[in-house]
């Protein structure tokens, strides 16, 4: 007789890991096929859908492209905090004050483009890390669990966001409501209306991978992040790097609502962050807070996002695509901790 | 039910003409085309696609309720056409790419129900085949037509039963942004209000959502808690009604009757009805006859308020009705000067009336009322 | 083997008595690794069986196995007659066995009586704090373990903790303890203590497995050895057939030559001391945990510090090493005021560092053993270049490292806790060894180890001190002190009681001394 049994392993192999998940995304699809079989759909029609409109036209591409951006600035900036042990909650307010800080330069700086867009770029990373300084000095210095602090403050960044877009700065026009005017200056586009925001967070996120294998920081924020007090035996300044390492955190979150403001958007309004801050901490986690896997969860979360979109326009209501969304996020969590467990074979002689 | 020819007989308000231009004409006119641009092409009935983007669910009976009643006038009216809808849609990029669906998905004709501003125009700009309309839009194209509702007119209809009916004199009111048709509702329902009580106030809270019915429900217990006694607002469902209902204090709705969620509470309501607009732009886009519009729903045909709810005292109604029927004879506009801002200044001179195209952009709260500038 | 009728009998039980434990063929393996491989154990009630063996051996994953921690990946597992398959640690309390482990697993923010009933399905659904702590009081009288219910673990001793850990797992009606290695950490008279407790335990017809290094221990306690070499199982003998040789030999296969006395120091003629410290003190939470602390340290020289533990040794180490910076005094080394340079500089400046609690200060368990290896190294080429890491660089020295500590390591990229216990330690001593140029300071350096091991790094630390390189060694076990040191000092309540040449020491003056009588004081 031939038993079989589970073990937890410390570590997934990865080659099993990504055949679990791969697995398991495909049978988190079959399983949304059979409920939307089961509720008078034809899955194979809107999943043939689904593909052809993301994948089968400029437009789907585009589209994607514009999803995919925002949402690595935000997965790399909560994946860059969890390296040192810290859980972004704000992200979401971050992403919106640095585009309301991108914003504040476009609309009272002038100056030529070249000028005016490095600045606003600078400016969004310094309102993201402005806006996590408290709760990062909170937490260096008092113990201050980030986690809700970091939340509060996104609360207070998107009122903010609302006030200024509804009251001081809005358009003047009257030919938009709500928002403030259109940006005087605008990220460039390379393809379609995909401007450079996207190569840009592909770059970064390649260069923090190779910072954190190949530089001495890099080295001492992984110590810190796993045992600090391994990191102050060892004489590393784990405060210092704490802080520089949320603030960097922030930075990519505001540069984020930059690139969204000045790229995809062009005016500054409430909403624009679009909850890519909270969908960053999913994608943070499923990528293990690796900057490169960030990359391919990002892309996963985008495509998943925006079939959810094609799905809404087939007449499928914002409730089943949740659903739908939500089981293959499942799935995939599933199989990933999946990938930790070993199938034994033992021969049991009974008697 | 109207018909389609009694509705262009009485007539939509035009808006204007050129894109960009001042594009308000004065309150008469039939539909004529907008532009001088030559009309879509034809479509035949059976290849025919209308999509409607709504801001918040369907099921909210009230703005989207009413917005999709539209859409299922027109499916009676052309059964062969396909329709196509997305529900809550929120005010980011993701708007950009539900429309861009529609617009991959071979819709002649989209609807938005609600101000996307840039999100839509960015779509129609780049599909000028596809006809387009934006609720209370501002920004009109080749192939973007906008409308709206005059509904600032019931609104200061509702406001004289409010005014009368509050013995404090204190009127709350629950925002969504403060954008123009808060103000016009705003100012208008005030305005109705010291028509019988010229020390009424309002108090505005603004909730940053159309539809949120926590929010709004949160934002009524507050006013209320301030001393307010009767609530308007203009939400896409019924939360502060029965939060009036809970604490005896009296409320005027939007969109559509809701009197059963506070029958004690219930003055009236803004009621609109798209049916007929709807029919008639799809039947033009069809035709082959569609250019792009300005419309504004007139009072009395689109938008109009509600019968009276049980507790307005009958000759409260009967003196709110003679002031109705004054607006519509046209004897009589609620909308003349003196008129004064937040800070004294004076903004209409003594006597001049405000243009619909003032009150459609109305962007400055009346003396009294206090919430939305900033 | 023996046939089990005369172990039964010879253990004072009726013949057919059937073991509370047995494993047939028991194997498991790990990637590269087989830590156990075809064990056979048999535990009767009544008896204390020790578990040997070197660092690495598979004690501590056998055990896991029998508690549910690990699958094995062969054999058989009967408790109490019956073949049994844990799939957790909850599985293997309810069939009557639980283990204290080597690192505890205590909540340290709860307090005693809350640890006791965590996660304990006879705790009541709603139940008062009082009534909590009288059950936990009840509890401690019945098995005969003094705690204080209401104290936090985390203001425990080491021993106190332990104390708790047995506790919880005896409350939950165990036969079968398991405690490895339970004294590494303990004083000799918590030892005692703990020893009290598990004979009257067995007494009632339970058992104990009992994993140790310390020979003389385990000759004193148990009743018999098994021991187990490479994963597999050498011998089980009866105790009274044992002798520390015999059983190092069984360890380790063939005989082991344990360095004899050392020569003493090649005594400094005239040195000048490479540390001084003067009257330093460190304020602690509440109060002064260091007390004038005056002495000198000279190169060439081992200084032993003696003392129970937590009487300020820990915080010895982290003034001298820079992890705390005194309240006041002042810190010398070679002429160069480093009162407040910080753990970065001193290292720098060549002064390595064994910590008492390796796992949370020494290094980063779920890191790879390669990022653990070169945490004193990383900084400066050939590792780093301006700022620029190589992980090949850091690959290679991981390598050299775990070779010359003779820790067998199939995978580098392996989170560091999967190491056996010894081998972490023996990592972090060379670690510490190869950056000591001026000083080492070694807490309780022999804690976990195997008696080679031991015997190996006492070896090193001596070629250290002959090449002129001070040590400091912190030790509980007083015949290590007196064979190694050149001088010991003795610590009390954060003070210093007094230095003696080791040649001039008694076990009875330094035991006075431990006791809190100055040296000038002394008879
Ligand atoms: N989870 C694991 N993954 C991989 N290898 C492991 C794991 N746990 C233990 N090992 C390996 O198994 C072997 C046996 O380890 P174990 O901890 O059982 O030794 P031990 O006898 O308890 O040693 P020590 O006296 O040092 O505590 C070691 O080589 C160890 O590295
Ligand atoms: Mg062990």
């Amino acid at each position: 007789m031939t038993s079989m049994r589970l073990q937890r392993m410390p570590l997934a192999p990865p080659r099993v890991a990504f055949a679990l998940r791969v697995l398991s995304v495909v049978l988190a699809i079959l399983t949304a096929a059979l409920v939307l079989w089961g509720s008078g759909h034809n899955p194979l029609a809107l999943g043939a859908k689904v593909i052809s409109s993301t994948f089968g036209s400029s437009f789907g591409l585009e589209d994607l492209s514009l999803l995919f951006s925002p949402l690595i600035y935000c997965g790399l900036s909560v994946a860059v905090a969890l390296r040192i042990g810290a859980w972004n909650i704000g992200a979401e307010g971050q992403f919106n004050f640095g585009a309301l800080c991108a914003t504040g330069v476009a609309l009272f700086v002038s100056g030529p483009v070249w000028v005016i867009l490095p600045l606003m770029g600078v400016a969004g990373m310094i309102g993201g890390a402005l806006w996590i300084l408290v709760p990062t000095l909170a937490r260096a210095y008092a113990d201050v669990s980030e986690l809700i602090t970091t939340l509060l403050m996104n609360f207070v960044a998107m009122l903010l966001v609302y006030w200024l877009a509804t009251g001081p700065w809005l358009d003047p026009s009257g030919m938009a409501l709500a928002t403030t005017s259109r940006l005087p200056v605008s990220v460039p586009a390379f393809w379609g209306i995909v401007h450079w925001g996207l190569p840009i967070a592909i770059l970064i996120a390649i260069a923090l991978s190779l910072f954190v294998t190949y530089t001495r920081w890099g080295y001492e924020v992984r110590i810190a992040g796993a045992n600090p007090g391994a990191a102050r035996y060892a004489g590393m300044p784990v405060r210092t790097q704490l802080i520089g390492i949320m603030l960097l955190s922030g930075a990519l979150a505001g540069l984020g609502g930059m690139m969204e403001v000045a790229g995809t958007v062009g005016r500054l309004q409430g909403g624009i962050s679009n909850n890519y801050g909270y969908i960053g901490i999913m994608v943070a986690v499923l990528a293990r807070a690796a900057p490169i896997g960030v990359l391919a969860t990002a892309f996963f979360m985008a495509v998943l996002l925006n079939g959810g979109i094609v799905l809404q326009s087939q007449g499928l209501t914002t409730h089943t695509v949740l659903a739908v969304t939500g089981l293959i996020l499942l799935y995939a969590a599933i199989g990933d901790e999946a990938a930790h467990y070993k199938i034994l074979r033992t021969k049991a002689k009974d008697g | 039910m109207i018909s389609t020819k009694s509705l262009s007989r009485r007539g939509f308000l035009n808006m204007g003409v050129a894109a960009g231009a001042g594009y308000l004409l004065p309150k008469t006119g039939l539909i004529s085309p907008a532009h001088a641009a030559t009309p879509l092409a034809p479509v035949a009935e059976e290849d025919a696609h209308i999509a409607f983007g709504h801001t918040g669910p369907t099921s909210d009976e009230g703005w989207t309720w009413a917005h999709d009643q539209g859409m299922k006038a027109v499916e009676a009216a052309f059964p062969k056409l396909r329709t196509s809808y997305v529900e809550s849609i929120p005010y980011s990029a993701d708007a950009t790419r539900i429309f861009r669906q529609f617009v991959a998905d071979d819709a002649n004709m989209v609807f938005a129900t609600s101000n996307y501003g840039d999100f839509l125009y960015d779509v129609a700009n780049r599909a000028p085949d596809v006809a387009f309309y934006e609720c209370d839009g501002r920004s009109p194209l080749e192939n973007l037509g906008t409308f709206y509702l005059s509904h600032w007119y019931p609104s200061y209809v509702a406001g004289i039963a409010a005014g009368a009916m509050s013995p404090s004199g204190k009127l709350g009111y629950v925002a969504s942004f403060p954008v123009p048709s808060v103000y016009s509702g705003t100012n208008a329902f005030l305005m109705g209000a010291r028509s019988v009580n010229p020390e009424a106030t309002l108090q505005a809270i603004v909730i940053n959502s159309w539809f949120d019915p926590q929010a709004a429900t949160q934002a009524g217990t507050a006013l209320i808690d301030n001393g307010c006694d009767v609530l308007f607002g203009i939400m896409d469902e019924a939360g502060y009604l029965q939060v009036a209902e809970e604490r005896g204090a009296k409320a005027v709705m939007w969109n559509t009757d809701l009197r059963r969620y506070g029958p004690n509470a219930y003055i009236s309501s803004i009621i609109v009805d798209f049916k007929d607009f709807y029919v008639e732009q799809v039947r033009r886009r069809l035709a082959g006859e569609w250019t792009p519009t300005q419309d504004l729903l007139p009072f009395g045909n689109g938008v109009d308020v509600d019968a009276w709810g049980e507790s307005v005292p009958a000759e409260v109604a009967a003196k709110a009705d003679a002031v109705k029927a004054s607006i519509l004879d046209g004897s009589f506009n609620p909308f003349v000067g003196e008129l004064k801002d937040t800070k004294g200044n004076v903004k209409v001179a003594k006597g001049a009336t405000m243009s619909e195209q003032e009150l459609y952009h109305w962007n400055w709260s009346i003396e009294g009322v206090s919430g939305l500038d900033s | 083997m023996r046939d089990s009728a005369s172990v039964q009998q010879r253990l004072g039980l009726t013949p057919g008595t059937p073991p509370i434990l047995s494993l047939k063929s028991v194997s498991k393996y790990f990637p590269g690794v087989i830590a156990n491989e075809s064990v056979d154990l048999d535990v009767y009630p009544g008896e204390i069986h020790a578990l040997l063996g070197e660092n690495g051996a598979g004690k501590s994953t056998l055990m896991n196995i029998v508690t549910g921690i690990y699958k094995m990946d062969a054999g058989e597992l009967i408790v109490d007659g019956r073949r049994r398959d844990f799939s957790s640690p909850t599985d293997a309390i309810e069939a009557g066995i639980g283990m204290v482990h080597q690192h505890f697993k205590l909540v340290r923010a709860f307090t005693v009586a809350e640890n006791i009933h965590l996660g304990w399905p006879e705790t009541p659904k709603r139940i008062s704090r009082n009534s909590l702590e009288t059950r936990t009081a009840q509890l401690a009288t019945d098995l005969g373990l003094a705690v204080n219910p209401k104290a936090v673990v985390a203001d425990l001793s080491t021993g106190e903790q332990q104390r708790v850990e047995i506790l919880r797992v005896l409350a939950r009606d165990a036969k079968l303890l398991i405690l490895d290695e339970p004294t590494a950490v303990l004083t000799p008279q918590e030892a005692r203590e703990l020893f009290t407790a598990l004979r009257a335990f067995t007494a009632r017809g339970n058992a104990v497995i009992f994993i140790s290094h310390k020979l003389e221990e385990v000759l004193e306690i148990s009743d018999r050895i098994t021991v187990l070499r490479n994963g597999e199982k050498v011998a089980t003998e009866w105790t009274k057939d044992c002798t520390e040789k015999s059983l190092a030999q069984l360890m380790v296969g063939r005989e082991i030559v344990l360095t004899e006395t050392h020569k003493k120091s090649a005594i400094r003629v005239k040195a000048a001391p490479v540390l001084s410290l003067s009257d330093v003190s460190l304020k602690g939470e509440q109060d002064t945990v260091l007390k004038n602390i005056s002495f000198d340290l000279y190169p060439g020289e081992i200084l032993g510090i003696a003392g129970v533990a937590g009487n300020g040794q820990r915080e010895l180490t982290y003034v001298i090493s820079g992890l705390s910076q005194p309240s006041s005094g002042k810190i010398v080394l070679d002429g160069e005021d480093v009162t407040r340079a910080g753990a970065r500089a001193l290292a720098q400046k060549g002064i390595g560092h064994i910590p008492e609690d390796r796992l949370h200060s020494g290094m980063a368990p779920t890191l790879s053993i390669t990022d653990n290896a070169v945490l004193r190294e990383y900084g400066a080429p050939p590792l780093s270049r301006k700022g620029w890491f190589s992980p090949r660089g850091a690959a290679n020295l991981a390598r050299e490292i775990a070779s010359i500590a003779e820790v067998m390591v199939p995978d580098f990229n392996m989170p560091a806790r999967n190491l056996s216990g010894g081998n972490q330690q023996r990592l972090v001593a060379r670690r510490e060894m190869r950056i000591a140029e001026r000083i080492l300071i070694a807490a309780y350096p022999s804690r976990g180890l195997d008696v080679g091991a031991i015997n190996t790094m006492m070896r090193y630390f001596l070629e250290l001190r002959d090449s002129g390189v001070a040590v400091v060694l912190i030790s509980e076990e007083l015949e290590e002190l007196l064979s190694f040191s050149d001088r010991i000092a003795v610590m009390f309540h954060g003070e210093i009681m007094g230095t003696c040449p080791t040649d001039k020491a008694d076990a009875e003056t330094i035991g006075l001394m431990m006791g809190g009588t100055r040296q000038e004081d002394l008879p």
